[in-house]
């Protein structure tokens, strides 16, 4: 309990106070990552100018957020769900990963029937129907309607 | 005389056979999304962008058009059917549709705001020729310092227009500046912020970005909450408005028309505003203001006319100047770009014909709404039927294929993963990616030009105070950020989004 009602006194706009952390951290990663590009010879912009620029621009702003965290009241985070990210993301990367050796219409069955799984109102039966049509669907649309060169077939 | 031979060049490829067809693929198929609840037509336009990849630049940007022009029709059926806006420029249309809709005269509601969408769609065609011409001619006569001043102005009417914090829209801004420098650097060609991934040292595609953003970020958003669903009474028969109807809301069309027009064409502007600018002016000029909330069909008319007005106009800064006003026209800007086309002035004086027949398909668009979506009625309200459960996963499969579409390239697909966590981790904390993406698309352009221009300058930064345009352009840019900041506009601007 205490430390709920200390937190809440130093950090009033959690959202907006982590928010800006986030922000600062991203644009310091950046400016790490830009460090070994040349920097501006006399009048010419050199290829790290830009990247450090923005990245100066953005940490101070997202330091700015943070600073209004900590002094305007706001609002709370709501609790994040682990489900939809977790399994929206693994779908991801099935896909990613599978559609090179599996071909399309086999990977994306199998990433509709993962990515369904992140919805608790998904119906088995119907998802297992309905992913048999998309990824007939989409192979008919892309591969064959659009021709975008993608690969069809398992590899074996 | 040169308006009416543009116009012809525009008519004799726009309506070739398979120009014609891909515009109704487009607008049927943008309605048949914009219907779909959550999908609203920055979301649509994402999410259907790798359907444009294997066809020629004239038929893509046709087809994107009919997709953004259905998309926001579709956004107002629902309005008006079940009370839920199917993006953010149809919001106010609840407020007199539904209340129509459910004292039965839902068929009027759809007509009034068809048509009052086509007499906008046609006059905002019609403005974007006769100004396309002219303003090219002013923007060949910019240089690198007027155009960086002027995407300041356009990214800075962002900052301005964002509905939340003022603080966070820059950030965003920043963010998307900071995005855009990943790849090659423009003039050494030294990978930048590669992180030492080959895939990398070519540049994240903005597609990937932007389905991630608003794809994957929108399904982890709403497969969170419960569904919320609209139920259609009855059924939606009788479309035809009476006399009185008309007679009503024919002044009507025309301001929401005028105000929609001027707004849309204002970077940062756009169909939201307008709709909202449109609906109040309608409500304070009435004579009988407490109509408005129960069924007037003015609250119907205006919105609509104005939106759709505003959709059409906005193209005039991008066409024109190769700047994109908002986020949807960000996402045109970057198919063009996927296309091989350079935006900018240029473009009207190399590539006319692809210009115009952009602009005369807007208009064949518009026709094609009017025609096929009253006597299809039918169908949309059964798309309104399908269940989020069954929608999210197509939109994850598209935005995969999508997204390795790019460059057949699986790192992509995970980088758009990536962007919807992100995505959704910035809607969780207020922050919009309506900016971020803003800044994407025109970042290179920023960084290009600013740089040509302390070159140009030999490193002396007054140079953009000194040249009299790019001077005006940023004393605008400074005015608008200090009135966005002043408390007492910043009370209005909370007024006007709460509203």
């Amino acid at each position: 309990m205490t430390t709920d009602i200390v937190t809440k006194r130093i950090i009033r706009s959690p959202k907006d106070a982590y928010g800006g952390l986030a922000l600062m951290l991203l644009a310091a990663v950046a400016w790490w990552g830009s460090l070994d590009l040349a920097g501006s010879q006399g009048t010419q912009f050199g290829p790290g100018t830009a990247p450090r620029l923005f990245a100066g621009l953005l940490f101070a702003t997202g330091f700015a957020v943070m600073i209004m965290g900590l002094c305007k009241d706001g609002e709370k985070i709501e609790r994040y769900g682990i489900r939809g990210p977790l399994l929206i993301g693994a779908s991801v990367v099935l896909f990613a990963a599978a559609v090179g050796s599996f071909g399309l219409p086999v990977t994306a069955f199998f990433t509709i029937l993962v990515a369904s799984a992140a919805s608790h109102e998904t119906r088995w039966i119907e998802a297992i129907v309905w992913a048999a049509f998309l990824s007939i669907g989409c192979t008919l649309l892309f591969v064959f309607a659009l021709g975008l060169s993608l690969p069809l077939w398992p590899d074996f | 005389m040169d308006f009416i031979a543009n116009l012809a060049l525009g008519f004799s490829l726009a309506a070739s056979p398979e120009n014609l067809l891909l515009c109704m693929v487009g607008v049927m198929v943008g309605t048949m999304v914009g219907v779909l609840p959550g999908i609203g037509p920055v979301a649509s336009i994402a999410i259907l962008l790798p359907v444009t990849f294997g066809l020629p630049p004239v038929g893509a940007l046709i087809m994107l058009a009919g997709i953004y022009y259905g998309a926001q029709y579709g956004g107002s059926t629902t309005s008006i059917l079940v009370n839920i806006p199917g993006e953010a420029s149809s919001v106010v249309t609840t407020l007199d549709g539904f209340q129509m809709a459910q004292q039965g005269r839902a068929g009027p509601a759809l007509a009034i705001a068809a048509i009052g969408s086509f007499i906008a769609g046609t006059a905002g065609t019609l403005l974007v020729a006769l100004l396309g011409e002219p303003l090219t001619n002013v923007a060949l006569m910019f240089g690198a310092p007027e155009f960086f001043s002027l995407m300041l102005v356009g990214l800075i009417l962002a900052i301005v227009l964002a509905s939340g914090s003022v603080l966070k829209a820059i950030a965003m801004i920043f963010v998307g500046l900071l995005l855009s420098t990943i790849g090659a650097d423009l003039q050494t060609g030294v990978p930048r912020l590669s992180f030492g991934l080959m895939e990398l040292s070519e540049g994240v595609s903005f597609v990937v970005i932007a389905m991630g953003m608003f794809g994957i970020a929108e399904v982890l958003r709403n497969i969170q909450s419960p569904e919320q669903r609209g139920i259609v009474r009855g059924k939606v028969s009788n479309l035809m408005p009476t006399r009185e109807d008309l007679r009503q809301s024919a002044g009507a069309i025309g301001r929401g028309t005028v105000i929609g027009s001027i707004l849309g064409v204002l970077p940062g502007g756009g169909a939201v505003m307008s709709s909202f600018a449109a609906y109040t002016f309608e409500k304070r000029i009435s004579r009988d203001p407490s109509r408005f909330g129960k069924g007037a069909i003015e609250g119907v008319a205006a919105p609509e006319s104005a939106n759709n007005a505003a959709a059409q106009t906005a193209f005039i800064p991008l066409l024109t100047l190769g700047i994109p006003g908002n986020a949807v026209m960000a996402l045109f800007l970057g198919a063009m770009t996927m296309q091989g086309i350079v935006p900018g002035p240029q473009v009207m004086m190399i590539q006319p014909g692809l210009v115009w027949a952009v602009i005369v398909s807007m208009w064949i668009g518009n026709v094609m709404l009017v025609i096929l979506n009253l006597p299809l009625i039918g169908i949309w309200v059964s798309m309104l039927r399908v269940p989020y459960r069954l929608l999210f996963p197509a939109i994850l499969i598209f935005c995969c294929i999508g997204a390795y579409a790019v460059n057949n390239s699986s790192l992509d697909t995970i980088l758009m993963g990536l962007f919807g966590l992100i995505g959704y981790w910035l809607i969780r904390h207020d922050f919009e990616p309506a900016p971020l993406i803003l800044a994407l698309v025109l970042g290179p352009l920023l960084e290009e030009n600013l740089r040509r221009a302390v070159i140009i300058s030999n490193g002396d930064p007054t140079i953009f105070l000194t040249r009299p345009l790019s001077a005006v352009l940023l004393v605008v840019a400074v005015l608008l950020l200090a009135v966005s900041i002043l408390p007492s506009i910043r009370k209005r601007r909370q007024q006007v989004f709460a509203e």
